[in-house]
């Protein structure tokens, strides 16, 4: 109940479309994709992919792929996280599987077990195509 | 770690989310986005007006404001508000249509004191 309200005063600065809740008591065997910010405290068999944040906290229990732009994580995951901008697993945290992110905060206390990537990360690929097509601008106005 | 559960929460498809699969559990679930494939609820489905279900429903109320299609089950009422659209099949205790609301499809209803005496000993097993 804390975290939840803890979670909503912070969310609305974020464009304020209303954060989406998956209560504890609802399983969902599929895909859960768009975006937008989630909390997550259900069961999940299948995907998220979620343009968003998405916090997954107890007694929340994921098993399979899960894919946002942020990702916090204080419940139980099997499978794979990725996010592209960064993964926060938190004391209570539960992870078995990959990790995939640009930046990565383990609290003391969380338990994870698999194996851990860091590719590049959105805003150096972000700068990166931003100055290729000045380049290619300029050189086309010098001849 | 699931009886701390509050039973009367309602879970939210916020606006710009899509579920497609199969949702269950002991809650209500308020729709503003989309889900597509299963939805089996102890507690109510709430159909924003926004909100566009495809899907085989089976919960205690249905409350549609937006566009709901499939095989409905209410074990309670199935309400259909002005802006609401109902294409499919439904089977529900009683129903509320209101004027503005689309209807299309089959209704069948159930025998209110069967379900009656059936909600009641959902209740009493909690306890």
């Amino acid at each position: 109940m804390g975290l939840f309200g803890k979670t909503k005063t912070s969310a609305p600065a974020k464009g304020g479309q209303g954060t989406a809740f998956i209560g504890a008591g609802l399983t969902i065997k599929g895909k859960v994709s768009g975006s937008g910010n989630l909390i997550m405290m259900g069961r999940l068999e299948g995907e998220f992919d979620l343009d968003g944040e998405l916090v997954i906290s107890p007694p929340a229990e994921v098993k399979g792929e899960v894919k946002a732009v942020t990702l916090s994580v204080s419940g139980a995951v099997q499978g794979t996280l990725s996010a592209r901008e960064r993964i926060h697993l938190e004391k209570s945290a539960r992870v078995q599987g990959t990790l995939a992110a640009p930046r990565l905060a383990v609290e003391d206390g969380a338990f994870f077990n698999g194996e851990s990537r860091m590719p590049p990360g959105p805003q150096s690929a972000a700068s990166a195509k931003r100055a290729e097509p000045k380049k290619a601008a300029a050189g086309k106005d010098e001849p | 770690m699931n009886a701390s559960v509050p039973p009367g929460s309602t879970s939210l498809v916020s606006r710009e989310l899509l579920i497609e699969g199969e949702i269950s559990g002991e809650e209500s679930l308020h729709v503003d986005g989309r889900v597509k494939g299963f939805v089996r609820l102890s507690g109510d489905l709430f159909v924003g007006a926004g909100g566009v279900v495809e899907a085989e429903v089976e919960a205690r109320n249905v409350v549609v404001q937006g566009s709901l299609a499939g095989k409905v089950t209410a074990r309670q009422q199935l309400e259909i508000q002005p802006t609401g659209r109902f294409h499919g099949e439904c089977t529900a205790a009683s129903f509320e249509i209101r004027e503005g609301a689309v209807f299309e499809g089959t209704s069948r209803m159930i025998d209110p004191a069967a379900a009656k005496s059936g909600s009641r000993s959902a209740a009493a097993k909690p306890a």
